[in-house]
């Protein structure tokens, strides 16, 4: 049951769950790589490019990512109409959690921190992994989590 | 480190991931009854809204965030299981807009429903999204304790639809 304002705002609930396993991958080469000495600008590299992804789908917002341009292109045509439509605002927020961890990896691990890069990006891969895997919903979880820590203060002034 | 290492290294964090993922999973929607708290203010909802927001007999109060994806279908289920019982109604809360009720309710993830009797008691909780079965199991086990408990209130017939 999806009415019209769903439908000029909803993403495809499945658009973020192809992008996370695009990540995953890329996060799980990212620690193979930043683990051996002899690859690790590599794998530096290979994170610096995921950092940037993350902020694109976590500054522009998920419709514009481009692995939704992806999922559009070549991935929906072959599948069913999704069941229902999902709002924009829980992948968007994914994003930044996910930018926000690897971008403190990446300037750690630039900063010379040892094994910040793939411990860094072994936090990013099992939020990642959730949701490409299980449909975990980060957002329902970290979200009440930053709440209760005090992280967001009241938009009333009740409660 | 050698390649083996780094590959064996990845391998354990996938599979950290996918324990995690499995219980997830089997936890996430199940009725549990819910406990006294010692002092009492998580066992009732009742200062949360104006009494004509609550249903007569039972109440299933949504809290949700901003950012929950699955808070939008877990709200027309809910509604449309309230509109099978007369005297029930769902009550959508934004813990963005109160963050108090998260501490107050042990509230982790979202949406976290609560079955709220017609006396406003927290009766049963649900952490995501319910599972259909056990919010029907839930819902009739208050009604029918509400129905033998009360006498006077216009309780109109149907309700026990069994599912």
């Amino acid at each position: 049951m999806t009415t019209t304002n769903d439908t000029d705002r909803g993403i495809d609930p499945r658009s973020p769950r192809f992008g996370a396993a695009i990540t995953t991958v890329l996060l799980a080469a990212t620690i193979v790589l930043t683990l051996i000495p002899e690859t690790w600008v590599a794998g530096i590299v290979l994170l610096a490019v995921i950092v940037a992804l993350f902020a694109v789908g976590g500054i522009a917002g998920i419709r514009r990512h481009p692995y939704g341009a992806l999922f559009r292109r070549v991935v929906r045509p072959r599948l069913a109409p999704p069941a229902e439509l999902e709002a924009p605002e829980p992948p968007t927020f994914a994003q930044q959690v996910g930018l926000f961890v690897t971008a403190v990896a990446l300037l750690l691990a630039l900063l010379g921190v040892p094994y910040a890069a793939p411990i860094g990006a072994a936090v990013a891969l099992v939020a990642a992994f959730l949701n490409a895997v299980f449909d975990v919903c980060i957002g329902c979880l970290l979200y009440v989590w930053l709440v209760r820590a005090g992280v967001f203060r009241p938009r009333r002034g009740v409660a | 480190m050698t390649v083996i290492v780094a590959v064996a290294v990845l391998a354990g964090v996938l599979a950290l991931a996918t324990v995690l993922g499995l219980l997830l999973r089997s936890r996430t929607g199940r009725a549990k009854p819910s406990p006294t708290s010692a002092d009492g203010t998580a066992s009732t909802v009742a200062d949360l809204a104006p009494p004509t927001a609550f249903g007569t007999r039972a109440t299933l109060l949504q809290f949700s965030t901003p950012t929950c994806a699955r808070c939008p279908a877990t709200a027309r289920h809910l509604d449309s299981v309230a509109a099978r019982h007369d005297g029930v109604t769902r009550l959508e809360i934004d813990l963005a807009e109160h963050p108090g009720l998260a501490g107050r309710f042990n509230v982790l993830q979202t949406p976290t429903v609560l079955l709220v009797d017609g006396s406003g008691t927290v009766r049963t909780r649900f952490g995501g999204p319910p599972r259909p079965p056990e919010l029907a199991a839930a819902l009739a086990t208050v009604l029918t304790a509400g129905t033998a408990g009360t006498t006077g209130t216009a309780d109109t017939t149907d309700t026990q639809e069994s599912r």
